[in-house]
């Protein structure tokens, strides 16, 4: 991790709260029209998506309706609910539009989210063991976890968790991987679990019985339109989350690091351990902004689509404080949290020497890479991650 | 005695009442349809889903709140004016003496505001029209921009009428105690009277600073004449600077048969608790008063410092804080266990609802609003009496 003195972290922490105060100085109709055009367009989406479904048995009608109905939910999910629940529009004081009461349209609760997102994971992002959203409890992303042989097979894990995110998230606060070791118990789980299957129960009963049910004769078009759409945003609300915290050069980092630690500290842990992807500006919408996960961890309640325009601030006090500021397009991004999933997944011999970038001190890496270019494992590696890159 | 309605109680937002009016006339299938809101829009009112829509297409369909149309906006004196509003078919109708709130965004933020309907119910009955008189606050944050930003044609969110209904009965003597815009309940009353052809004696007693800062000149100069026992008493008290004419004994001398009239006070804090006073000095039993207050919440204090008398009202505990700790450390130390997670302000775990007073922001040094809104725990420190629904 890179280091700051603590008096450069209290300098630190005064610049991107002097960000931070200028930007709440400034929120008001601006942002309130911006997000009600979105729930406008969401509205819009998700109705024509399901009123073009039932004609889905038109192949050109099917692909419509899902598409509609499937960026209807990645809308609902990560412009509306996501930043919603974070509190960014509670200063707006609309019961519609308030981080205590909005419930989003997935399986996860939104008390569940707000307990394991706003508050675990933003809090003691990437801390290993505190963060469960590093990995989510089945992916093995650093060296601090030991490794073992089913490690081997994680990326079955990783398209497992793309296809059924919604699922996963929905679970995630289950615990699995301490029920199992005892930690806790089922028990401890109970009011949990009744509170997921209700929510779960509920987002069948709509996409899988009542609206195909609406539709009789042409049910079995409609489901399947219905499981389209939620693929769509499984794979995408999964893919950006991915971008945010796993990839190549974001940071994780141990509970002694973390522990008392100031402001300044949290703040650095923040821009180091997040990373950005680069795009059009309509992709940075159905990403909810977390393109700019950099920005939306130093300022998890600031409207999402300001981070575009505080972007170039951020970056500055990265550069006035020798800090990396990790970002790069999409494709080149989602290819190196491939990089890393494949790499964590092998014994940490053979991935130190075919993934030396994932080695401790980048220069280390490089070093390594440099020395060793002509070893075989080299050119091993080297065939490996290219064909990543190719398949991204 | 009984003080009918203060601004923080009247606070009715379009989420709560408003909405199960337009639920209960679906009739049998309430339940049903909350049940329904709940698996296809998680939430309880399916008809808000589609509010942004509705909005867009027409205002009136709104339904977080009850959207009324600007019908006309007559000037009553320099700083204040009459908004005449026809609201959506559905709002329920109101009682004499009777309140609504104004709901309306304002850079982006919504506000609630009370105001006193100022004409007779027959106006709603008879045309779907009611009116609203409001008087500028200077350093307001609502009034003034109310008072400039709307105009004929424009919607405006109301919520239900609320408070006590002031239906004026046949045959008791009356005595109303008016300060300023308290005036405004006051003409619905009086206008109610005329409606019913009510005889009754009444005695108005207006104070207003100048003869320039009559509210409902007109109205009540026609009231007087549908009234003939109306005794109309207008007291520009600061009109001749030298010798001011503020409420006092002789004003009440001059009332006959005081100790037998229904009194009703309505205007700002001073004034009211002066006139409390000096009719229990005259001897009318508490029980024939009754009175509005035109302020903000009771107890709300204006300090520079942090610290102050913090209520939790759900759990009733009052504890007094000194402004070193943070809500939320208070509230534990008063044995409370609000939900939390950072402690840092990052997660919004600690949300709570503050229904009246100021905080301030630690991380910002920012004061809040007084009105209701929703607030961090762990990073807001009380300044003044501070009231949280917890
Ligand atoms: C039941 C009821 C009926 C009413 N009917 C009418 C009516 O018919 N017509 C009418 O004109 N008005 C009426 N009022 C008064 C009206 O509601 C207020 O004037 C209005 O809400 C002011 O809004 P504002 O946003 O402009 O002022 P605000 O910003 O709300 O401020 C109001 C005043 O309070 C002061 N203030 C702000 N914070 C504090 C604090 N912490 N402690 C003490 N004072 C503070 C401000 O300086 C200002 O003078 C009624 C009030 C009530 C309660
Ligand atoms: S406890 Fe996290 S914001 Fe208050």
């Amino acid at each position: 991790m890179q280091k700051l003195s603590e008096e450069q972290l209290e300098n630190l922490a005064q610049d991107l709260d002097a960000i931070r105060n200028e930007q709440m100085a400034d929120l008001g109709q601006k942002d309130a029209d911006y997000i009600r055009g979105i729930i406008r367009l969401h509205r819009t989406l998700e109705f024509g998506g399901r009123a073009l479904m039932p004609l889905g048995f038109i192949p050109p009608f099917f692909l419509a309706g899902m598409t509609s109905l499937g960026i209807a939910k990645i809308l609902e999910n990560m412009e509306i609910g996501h930043n919603v629940m974070h509190g960014q529009y509670d200063w707006m004081n609309d019961p519609e539009l308030n981080s205590q009461t909005y419930e989003w349209d997935t399986i996860c609760t939104a008390d569940s989210w707000k307990r394991t997102h706003n508050y675990e994971h933003h809090t003691y992002t990437n801390v290993i063991g505190k963060d469960r959203d590093y990995g989510y409890a089945v992916l093995r992303l650093e060296d601090e976890t030991p490794w073992k042989p089913m490690h081997l097979l994680q990326m079955i894990n990783f398209i497992n968790l793309s296809v059924f995110f919604q699922w996963g998230v929905g679970v995630h606060e289950l615990e699995f991987e301490k029920l199992r070791s005892g930690e806790v118990t089922l028990r401890e789980k109970a009011e949990f679990l009744r509170d997921f299957a209700r929510k779960g129960g509920r987002q069948v009963f709509k996409d899988y019985a009542f609206y195909p049910a609406l539709t009789l004769p042409v049910a079995p078009v409609v489901i399947a339109g219905n499981f389209g759409a939620n693929l769509i945003r499984n794979l995408w609300a999964s893919s950006v989350i991915f971008c945010g915290h796993f990839t190549e050069d974001a940071e994780s980092f141990t509970e002694e690091e973390c522990e008392n630690e100031s402001r300044g500290h949290w703040y650095l842990r923040q821009l180091t351990g997040s990373s950005n992807f680069t795009g059009l500006n309509w992709v940075y919408t159905l990403s909810g902004h977390l393109s700019h996960q950099i920005e939306h961890h130093v300022f998890p309640d600031i409207p999402a689509y300001r981070y575009r325009e505080i972007s170039p601030q951020v970056q500055a006090v990265c550069e006035k404080y020798g800090l990396h500021y990790n970002a790069d397009s999409f494709p080149r991004q989602y290819a190196t949290v491939l990089k890393r999933v494949t790499a964590f997944s092998l014994p940490d011999r053979m991935r130190e020497r075919l993934f030396p970038e994932f080695n401790e001190g980048d220069e280390q890496g490089k070093v390594a890479d440099r020395t060793t270019s002509t070893s075989l494992v080299s050119r091993l590696r080297n065939r490996v991650s290219s064909t990543l890159s190719v398949a991204a | 005695m009984q003080e009918s309605m203060n601004m923080e109680k009247g606070v009715d937002r379009g989420q709560g009442r408003s909405y199960r009016g337009v639920l209960a006339r679906v009739g049998p299938g309430r339940d049903t349809w909350r049940w329904l809101g709940q698996q296809l829009f998680n939430r309880e009112n399916p008809a808000m889903y589609f509010d942004p829509l509705l909005e867009s297409i027409n205002p009136l369909w709104a339904q977080r709140y009850i959207p009324a149309r600007v019908e006309a906006i007559e000037a009553e004196t320099h700083d204040s004016k009459t908004l005449t509003l026809r609201p959506a078919r559905r709002w329920g109708g109101f009682r004499a003496g009777q309140h609504l709130n104004l709901e309306v965004e304002k850079d982006g933020r919504w506000y609630s505001r009370p105001f006193s309907l100022s004409c007779s119910p027959s106006h709603w009955e008879q045309d779907g029209t009611i009116t609203v008189t409001i008087k500028k606050v200077a350093d307001g944050e609502v009034t003034p921009w109310l008072l400039e930003h709307f105009e004929p044609g424009d919607v405006i969110g109301i919520s239900r009428a609320y408070g006590e209904d002031h239906t004026p009965e046949p045959g008791r003597p009356m005595l109303f105690i008016t300060g300023g815009s308290g005036i405004t309940p006051v003409l619905s009353q009086l206008e109610a009277m005329a409606d019913r052809h009510l005889r009754n004696p009444v005695t108005l007693l207006y104070f207003v600073r100048t003869d320039a800062d009559v509210i409902g000149g007109r109205k009540l100069e026609a009231l007087a004449e549908r009234l003939p026992n109306l005794e109309l008493r207008i007291v520009a008290a600061e009109q001749d600077p030298q010798n001011p004419d503020h409420l006092g004994p002789h004003h009440l001398q001059a009332v006959e048969g005081l100790t037998e009239r229904d009194c009703f006070l309505c205007g700002p804090p001073g004034l009211m608790k002066h006139a409390q006073n000096l009719l229990a000095d005259a001897g009318v039993p508490e029980e024939k008063v009754s009175s509005t207050l035109f302020a903000v919440g009771p107890g709300v204090v204006v300090t520079e410092d942090a610290g102050g008398t913090v209520h939790f009202s759900r759990s009733d505990i009052t504890v007094e804080s000194a402004g070193d700790r943070r809500l939320l450390e208070e509230a534990e130390s008063a044995g409370l266990n609000p939900r939390y997670g950072c402690r840092m302000g990052i997660c919004h775990q600690c949300s709570c609802r503050k229904t009246s007073g100021i905080v301030i922001n630690q991380q910002t040094g920012q004061p809040s609003g007084y009105g209701e809104e929703t607030i961090q725990l762990c990073i807001n420190v009380p300044q003044g009496a501070v009231e949280l629904d917890l």
